[in-house]
């Protein structure tokens, strides 16, 4: 150690070797800090629309509302947009109104079923016949029980 | 080809890393557009005297990790903070977020360490006398920050809306409305009407999270550019000493580095507190129901509250007025103290300056134990 170069280059190594330790505690402690902050950060999941009765009331439609072919409205349930509409074969049916492209809702227009955004058209059997939506609208199962509406998944 | 680029200065070649490196050819980039070469160059021969008060100029970086740690986890809680429901959604945090009782906690601790940081800074300022000439304005910048972040406190406070927060919120405020002539104007423009109500808590969010902290902001930035363009004070003792005797580190490299492993340890600190001791939350603020026994403000508001009570009845405003000489002392002091090295005010300032500092440890421990 009397070689004053080599003691030089030796306190040159320890620093470098503090920077080293240093470096890795403080990216060992910012992951620390990420994890946490990810899992806060991280939404629940949506409650169940249909709730513990696996079937939503519906909101905003009332069955004389559809009484006749040819009527439909949009309503909603469990927080979520719904079309409701009697066909021409008088048959009542609902479809979740988000539409399979970008997510706008859909309206009932007496022979189709049409998006207002793109141009998306679907027919009243909620395949997707025209414009840009890859997927058939989510059918609902759809019931009158007195002066309201109900829904429930169609695989139930 | 013609072209607006600035040259390189000579000196910035010379300790720029190789042309020939990618480093070396982005630094250059940069400084071809941006001649920013003269600022790089203070910035890096700016240094830190070594002598034995030298821990205290740690505390100025204590306070701005705080203050970080404050800005991370208060925009956290503002994610799932709703003023319309304020106790509500505090309880939610709480309960069902994950890690959300940890950020709320760290945020309450981080915010008490603040506070504590910067008396160690202020005092420590003071008694090393760094505000005497030409540092005054950095002091008084710095007066200003610790004054903003007992506003920070205060109206954070409210903000969960707990039987505490409610009745320290009144209390607060009440102390306003005493002052002559505009003082119930005042405490009603901060209320928002006559007592503290919902609608206070409307006033105080915007308050917290957006005025206090620009201000809090361009003022930090102001105390910490004036301190780069100075460089920090040196004590009456280390200017006393032969030029060849005194030491320095190099504030980039040196102090810098040793001041990470402290950011660290604090870190650790403060999740250790926060799991420890969480903060708690009371029952929702009721303004119908009998304030809870033994109720106090935070110890940084208890010297004041404990002053207080020894004016009593009429006798309080006089009170009052007393108190607000303190900060106004404090304000005044680097134009009156401008000898170095110090001389008899300089001694004077000192003695004055313990006196202050017992009498706020005195206080405060009278308030913790009455």
């Amino acid at each position: 150690m009397s070689d004053r170069g080599e003691v030089v280059e030796e306190g040159a190594t320890g620093r470098r070797g503090f920077l080293a330790v240093l470096g890795g505690l403080t990216v060992a402690w910012l992951a620390a800090v990420a994890w946490p902050v990810f899992r806060y950060l991280s939404p629940r999941p949506p409650p169940d629309p249909f709730g513990g009765e696996g079937k939503a009331l519906v909101k905003g439609v009332a069955p004389g509302d559809v009484a006749r072919p040819g009527q439909g409205s949009n309503g909603s349930y469990g927080g979520r947009g719904l079309v409701v509409f009697r066909g021409p074969d008088g048959q009542l049916r609902a479809f979740d109104s988000k539409c399979t492209h970008a997510g706008c809702n859909v309206q009932f227009q007496g022979d189709r079923i049409y998006c207002n955004c793109h141009g998306g058209t679907y027919d009243l059997e909620g395949r997707n016949i025209a414009g840009p939506p890859p997927r058939p609208l989510t059918p609902l199962r759809v019931t009158a029980e007195g002066d309201s509406l109900f829904v429930s998944p169609m695989s139930s | 080809m013609s072209s607006d680029l600035s040259p390189i200065p000579p000196e910035a070649d010379r300790r720029l890393p190789p042309p020939d490196t990618r480093a070396g050819r982005a630094t250059r980039w940069l400084l071809a557009r941006y001649p920013v070469w003269p600022i790089v160059e203070h910035l890096a021969e700016k240094r830190v005297p070594r002598h034995r008060h030298s821990v205290w100029y740690a505390m100025g970086g204590i306070v701005l990790f705080f203050f970080t740690v404050q800005v991370i986890t208060g925009i956290l809680l503002m994610v799932y903070y709703d003023p319309g429901q304020p106790w509500q959604s505090v309880q939610r945090i709480v309960m069902e977020v994950p890690y959300g009782a940890l950020i709320r906690s760290i945020h309450h601790w981080a915010a008490n360490l603040m506070i504590l940081a910067i008396f160690l800074h202020l005092f420590s300022t003071f008694f090393l006398k760094a505000y005497r000439p030409p540092r005054e304005m950095t002091w008084v910048t710095g007066l200003m920050l610790a004054g903003l972040s007992m506003a920070f406190g205060f109206s954070g406070y409210l903000l969960p809306w707990d039987d505490l927060s409610f009745f320290a919120t009144r209390v607060g405020i009440s102390e306003i409305e005493k002052a002559p002539l505009i003082g119930g104007l005042l405490a009603d423009l901060i209320r928002g009407g006559p007592d503290v109500t919902v609608a206070t808590i409307n006033r105080f969010f915007p308050l917290h999270v957006v005025v206090l902290p620009l201000v809090v902001l361009g003022l930090i930035t102001l105390h910490l550019t004036f301190v780069q363009i100075q460089g920090v004070s040196e004590p009456d003792s280390f200017r006393a000493m032969p030029p060849e005797k005194r030491k320095y580190h190099k504030f980039f490299g040196e102090f810098l580095v040793a001041e990470v492993p402290v950011w660290l340890a604090l870190g650790v600190l403060l999740v250790a507190l926060a799991a420890l001791a969480p903060r708690a939350l009371d029952p929702e603020a009721n303004p119908a129901a009998s304030a809870p026994e033994g109720i106090k403000p935070e110890w940084y508001f208890l010297s004041q509250y404990q002053a207080l009570k020894l004016f009593p009845g009429s006798l309080e405003l006089l009170g009052q007025a007393l108190l607000a000489l303190v900060p106004l002392a404090m304000v005044l002091v680097p134009f009156w103290d401008r000898s170095i090295p110090a001389d008899a005010r300089g001694r004077l300032a000192t003695r004055m300056g313990i006196a202050g500092l017992a009498g706020l440890v005195a206080m405060t421990l009278w308030g913790f134990l009455s």
